[in-house]
């Protein structure tokens, strides 16, 4: 069972976003509404420009003459504020070149396009006002566009601020139209600044303009991504249909302006709100109707088609009908029959319907927030319900539609760059602005060697990197503890499975150099209290592990487990569901992998690879949001403290803030080198801190705060030499997809794929890593920005290292997508977010405790 | 050093708690001082409620420093809420403790000494533009005191009246993470001002001073809020004057402080109050919750407060660990520990105390000396638990023979008091709740 699976069987992701019984900043969690990637993941993808230009959408004039976008772009525009953070100048070693050498040369495809400018291309912007002022931000725009002087030269106006890709003549421009009511209107047009392409401004107005050219191959904004209506991908025994559509973003890597593109669905069920009332009034009986649809729509979210916006349902209005009124915002009465009449053209055909009510978000947190009244039978469910999420069948065959090949993704992506430069408006739109959409970008990565296993007592190259459960069956572990005073707590229904797994445990424990003896049962009846009895009468200062055999995938049950036992009295655990033992024909390998997850629960340590560097300390840093209690922030550390690299450091604290940046790295790395010194007689000669869960905008708080914490507790840490100190965020979302051509379809790239060149940002030091496999789908590459290192390191000892520390996650037996101390405080600070709640045991810092 | 710094007020100890996200916002703030102007927007934001917490911190703080400015005002009585002779119950008969004395004294008139615990659950917490904040919809309160550890307790569903319209999806997902109490159409759900009068008759039965009220820190802004809320339908407008709503934080370092003279840490006193240990204990949370198997109960909160403050600190003063101060009937059950299987049936433990201490909400014991002995008939919801004297005390002495018999079977709890053990030996003859005891 992976940690994702588990999670799902837990329950976890089905609740209705585990909100705290606080705040109201409750984002609702639409299972897998949006369905970015391959990866079929739950969270809301992060698609970097896209959400630029919706909030370029947002800016709306303040009437504050002084402010400029550059100056509102401090708050407004993070990722763009992360281009601007230059930390390779200040790294000396790879000012001159950043790029690797070793490892077979690979040609590799790109979702990259490039965008081509004349060499003298500028960016005009203005600021526009007007005599006398008018608040509304259509009519500003509207007398704007209607000048003769302005009408064919290309533009991007938000009301206030004007940018032009041709110079007026004058510096300032007067001119004078007339409003319908015949008031004479004075706009004066001021030249404020000339951009040069490579100004992140232009970067949002090119946003702004691809956001136009899709919008004229008729693809719809929802949310950050564009998708198209007109050509839906049905999938009729589900009900459901997917939108296909595409996350874009402009913006300039190594040496050029690059377009990238990835595709993206938006699945929506075929079924208005109107149609899912009725059928469940059929289903329950009129008696109990409304408590039921309450209890089933609230919460989700619906599309409405007529505008293509879509809204969570936060309320039914059962005394609210389509024939009654409402105050329009020019201060006259409508019903809601008519305005969908006028306003859209439709006839709505029930007018006995109770209306859905949608709190709107407010923009400041003092306002109130507006409510919008819907009609269920305009608005179409999106999303996956519960229980959809849970049926494997539709499961399969959404996965099988929006997983999809590199050769489909590429097909798809050659179709929209066609689009682009064959539609007549959207090439007399770039054409305007002087732009040119190129040709598909290709590049040159490299493959770095693969390594071996270390095991106890052979050293085995396996088959294939993404798994190597078979080659090391018969291999004995680096090391493990004897187990031999532990405990089995289940229930009876338990009881006919456990004879079979405990000899298979012990079976596959005696290959592996793993002794466990026979542990003590203790049968309780089906409740969470007698689990949570049993342990606290059994588990005494003695026992080294405990197992429950859960009878059900209730949170209850392993939240209570976890909690008493990591924090109230640590003692390593694990839980393990009935259903899981059940499969007989799979029970050897469910007990290898309880059987390695118990080691390491103990301390032992599995396998290794070979590292040449010598005093090396790798840290993993990892934040992520509490679930019960939104304004804390859990944040895991975890260091590796021997040399080999096996054994890990953990720990892990709840702050109290709003950001994600963590406060206490002090405490933590002097408590890491502290061990080390315990166990190596000395500090360690180089650390290398891979940070993970960086938000957009972030980089140049992660270099003021946390790098300092660092530093300084590595400086106090000693009185002469000080260890040298790296540190590298990691990104799992990145914009780059690359492709391997290979017989003349297009393939995933080899597993140790690097990509340092082209793809990459000319200011930083960074690298794309392809260290996962997927077998369906494309793969995604991991990206890594080294923002500060002492150590100097080549690139290629930088990137072989980041690899070969992508082998090392117990868990798995396999790479995974970022290097192992990033997985392991991932897995900490999750364990803690969801189910603990408060700071683990200090005594279980030396284990695995949360594997 | 008298008047070098000047008083602190609230708007300083918001501000401190600022500094740490202006210095992430790359702000050159070194002291409070630099802070000041980029906080004064953000202040005037806070409600009353999120003010008073910074106030009461500001007062903490002029109280800290009262007791330090000589040793002449050592013994005002405003350091702790402990001392506030409020605390203690009028009828008892029982002059104010005079703090001058001796530590014997003290400890008595403290043992004695009656606290209430109070919760009040809501569905979720409005944002701060809305009239009104929080819903309550279940209350819990417990009457204890360290030397008879809980007395009596109060619980009820509260109803909480129209959801306001748009919030039906915040409150049922705040309610789903939590308590889970189904925000309409919830059968037990009393009216407000009525749970508001049977709790005033629980807490106050009679004429005279009120005792102070305690509740968790993090709590205190939403029951502060929903109590007021409550009297708005009733008619008890005056009486609210008198209910003073304090801290357990407060009291646990209140209590800390007198009995060793020294201030505990705020860590220790958190871990202290923070234990999953009593969870699942039996007769902890409502029958509702109970039977439903959710954690989250008012009424649990209120009783986790009494069992953690028990077996830390009145340990400590020598009190026999009884039933009523934590419960101790889960763990004295069956010691048939063969070496392969234990069989272990909770549900039969629980049917048996069912029937040995009553379930009966006015179940109510005489014999308890210093209980006051209620005047009329007791309000619904409200439960006495005296446990009978052939009961009391048969828990510890059995555990007691168990730890000096086979030391393996100690029933593991809490470590979060090893910070306090190595220091304070517990006194002969007595045993805390420990691992180290």
């Amino acid at each position: 069972m992976t940690g994702r699976a588990r999670v799902r069987a837990r329950g976890i992701t089905r609740s209705p976003s585990a909100t705290a019984a606080g705040c109201l900043q409750a984002s609702p969690t639409p299972v897998s509404a949006d369905l970015s990637d391959n990866e079929a993941s739950s969270n809301n993808g992060f698609e970097e420009t896209s959400r630029i230009s919706q909030q370029c959408k947002d800016v709306v004039p303040s009437g504050n003459a002084e402010c400029t976008l550059m100056k509102r772009g401090g708050k407004i525009f993070p990722d763009v504020m992360d281009l601007g953070v230059c930390t390779r100048e200040k790294l000396a070693h790879v000012r001159d070149s950043k790029r690797g050498s070793s490892g077979i040369p690979v040609k590799l495809v790109t979702n990259l396009f490039s965008l081509d400018l004349p060499q003298d291309w500028k960016l005009y912007q203005y600021h526009v006002t007007y005599m006398p002022d008018l608040e509304s931000r259509s009519m500003r725009i509207a007398l704007l566009y209607s000048q003769k002087e302005l009408s064919n030269k290309a533009k991007a106006f938000d009301g206030v601020i004007l940018f032009l890709s041709e110079k007026l003549e004058e510096r300032v421009t007067e001119l004078s139209s007339e409003t319908r009511r015949g008031e004479t209107v004075k706009m004066t047009i001021t030249l404020t600044g000339e951009l040069p392409a490579s100004s992140p401004v232009c970067i949002q107005v090119f946003s702004i303009i691809f956001k136009k050219i899709l919008k004229k191959l008729s693809m719809y904004q929802i949310g950050r991504n564009f998708y198209k209506p007109s050509e839906p991908v049905e999938i009729p025994q589900h009900k459901l249909s997917l939108w296909p559509g595409f996350a874009i973003s402009v913006s300039y890597f190594e040496s050029k302006l690059l377009f990238s593109a990835n595709v993206s669905y938006k699945v929506l069920r075929n079924e208005t709100v109107l149609e899912f009332m009725t059928a469940l009034c059929y289903q329950t009986g009129m008696s109990n109707f409304t408590q039921m649809c309450e209890k089933q729509l609230v919460g989700l979210i619906v599309l409405t088609r007529y505008n293509n916006r879509t809204y969570r349902v936060d309320d039914i209005d059962w005394s609210v009908k389509p024939t009654h009124s409402f105050q329009r915002r020019d201060g006259t009465e409508i019903t809601y029959v008519d305005y969908y009449k006028q306003q859209y053209d439709i006839t709505l055909s029930d007018l006995h319907q109770p209306m859905l009510v949608s709190l709107l978000k407010s923009k400041r947190n003092d306002v109130e927030a507006r409510m919008v009244h819907l009609i269920p039978e305009l608005c179409f469910l999106t999303g996956l319900t519960s229980q959809a999420t849970s049926d494997f069948q539709l499961m399969k065959a959404v996965a099988e539609e929006t997983r999809l090949s590199p050769q489909g993704r590429q097909q798809r992506l050659a179709r929209l760059a066609d689009d682009i430069q064959r539609n007549k408006d959207a090439r007399f739109e770039l054409e305007t602005w002087g732009l040119h959409f190129g040709s598909q970008m290709s590049l040159t990565g490299r493959v770095v060697p693969s390594e071996k296993i270390l095991m106890q007592d052979r050293i085995c190259q396996p088959v294939s990197a993404a798994d190597w459960s078979k080659d090391i069956r018969s291999c004995k572990l680096l090391s493990a503890q004897s187990l031999n005073k532990w405990l089995i707590i289940c229930s009876s229904r338990a009881e006919n499975v456990i004879e079979n797994f405990l000899s298979c445990l012990r079976r596959v424990g005696s290959s592996m150099g793993f002794n466990v003896d026979y542990p003590k049962i203790i049968k309780v009846q089906e409740s969470t209290a007698a689990f949570f009895g049993a342990i606290q009468k059994h588990v005494d200062p003695d026992v080294q592990l405990v197992m429950c055999i859960l009878p059900s995938a209730q949170q209850n049950y392993y939240e209570s487990i976890k909690k008493y036992l990591s924090s109230d009295c640590p003692v390593p655990s694990q839980c393990v569901l009935v259903r899981t033992l059940s499969k007989q024909g799979m029970m050897m390998s469910i007990a290898t992998k309880i059987a390695m997850q118990m080691t390491c629960k103990l301390g032992g340590e599995l396998w290794a690879v070979e590292i040449p560097l010598k005093s090396l300390m790798v840290v993993g840093i990892d934040v992520c949001k509490d679930a019960f209690n939104k304004g804390m922030v859990v944040v895991g550390f975890v260091a590796s403290i021997n040399l080999r690299i096996t054994r890990w450091f953990s720990r892990c604290i709840l702050q109290r803030t709003t950001t994600e940046v963590a406060d206490c790295l002090k405490v933590f790395m002097i408590g890491a080198l502290n061990k080390w010194y315990e166990y190596n007689q000395g500090l360690p000669a180089r650390i290398i801190v891979y940070r993970d869960g960086v938000g957009n905008g972030q980089l140049q708080t992660l270099l003021e705060y946390e790098v300092p914490q660092l530093l300084s507790s590595v400086a106090e840490a000693s009185s002469n030499t000080s260890s040298k100190l790296s540190v590298i965020v990691v990104r799992k979302r990145c914009m780059p997809r690359f492709f391997m051509e290979q017989n003349r379809t297009l393939q995933n790239p080899p597993l140790g794929t690097v990509v340092d060149s082209e793809a990459t940002r000319p200011e930083w030091y960074d690298f794309y890593l392809v260290s996962q496999a997927a077998c369906r789908g494309t793969v995604n590459p991991t990206h890594y920005n080294v923002i500060y290192d002492d150590n100097g390191l080549k690139p290629d000892h930088m990137q072989r290292l980041t690899f070969k520390l992508c082998h090392l996650y117990y868990n798995w037996p396999g790479l995974v997508s970022i290097p192992a101390p990033c997985q392991y405080a991932h897995k900490l600070t999750f364990l803690v977010a969801q189910s603990i709640h408060k700071e683990p045991s200090l005594q279980l810092a030396n284990s695995l405790f949360y594997l | 050093m008298p008047n070098r710094k000047a008083t602190r007020n609230a708007y300083y100890f918001f501000v401190q708690e600022k500094i740490p996200e202006l210095r992430r916002r790359g702000l050159p703030v070194a002291r409070v001082a630099d802070a000041i102007p980029h906080c004064s927007a953000d202040w005037a934001l806070l409600s009353q409620d999120e003010k008073e917490k910074y106030a009461d911190m500001a007062r903490a703080w002029r109280a800290a420093q009262g007791k330090e400015s000589g040793p002449s005002e050592k013994q005002k009585p405003v350091c702790t809420p402990l001392r506030k002779p409020g605390m203690l119950v009028p009828k008892q008969n029982v002059s104010p403790p005079d703090m001058s004395s001796l530590s014997l004294k003290n400890d008595q008139a403290l043992l004695g000494g009656i606290f209430y615990f109070l919760n009040i659950f809501s569905h979720g917490e409005l944002p701060p533009h809305c009239e009104q904040r929080f819903l309550p919809c279940e209350i819990g309160c417990v009457k204890y005191s360290l030397q008879d550890g809980i007395i009596a307790d109060f619980h009820s569903f509260i109803s909480p009246g129209e959801i306001p319209r748009g919030f039906r999806f915040h409150c049922q997902a705040a309610s789903d993470s939590s308590h889970k109490i189904p925000i309409s159409n919830f059968e037990s759900g009393c009216d407000q001002a009525t749970v508001l009068q049977n709790l005033y008759r629980f807490i106050h039965p009679n004429p005279g001073k009120w005792p102070p009220i305690y509740c968790k820190s993090d709590d205190r802004a939403r029951v502060n809020w929903c109590l007021k809320h409550m009297e708005k339908g009733s008619a008890m407008k005056e009486i609210r004057q008198n209910l003073e709503l304090l801290t357990v934080e407060d009291l646990v370092v209140g209590i800390y402080q007198q009995k060793f003279l020294k201030e505990p840490s705020k860590t220790w006193v958190r871990s202290l109050l923070d234990v999953a240990m009593w969870d699942y204990s039996s007769n902890t949370r409502c029958k509702w919750h109970e039977e439903n198997d959710i954690l989250f109960c008012a009424l649990a909160v209120c009783k986790k407060i009494a069992y953690c403050i028990s077996n830390s600190l009145a340990t400590l003063f020598g009190i026999q660990l009884t039933e009523t101060h934590v419960p101790l009937q889960d763990y004295e059950a069956s010691n048939r520990v063969t070496p392969k299987m234990v069989i272990l049936d909770a549900g039969r433990y629980q049917k048996l105390r069912f029937e040995s201490s009553g379930f009966s909400h006015f179940n109510y014991s005489n014999q308890e000396p210093r209980s006051n002995t209620p005047t009329g008939d007791y309000p619904s919801g409200v439960k006495i638990s005296g446990p009978n004297s052939s009961v009391r005390g048969r828990g510890i002495t059995r555990l007691l023979e168990r730890i000096s018999g086979s030391s393996s079977s100690v029933p593991r709890f809490s470590s979060c008091d090893t910070a306090l053990s190595p220091s304070l030996s517990p006194k002969g003859g007595y045993k805390s709740f420990s691992p180290l005891s």
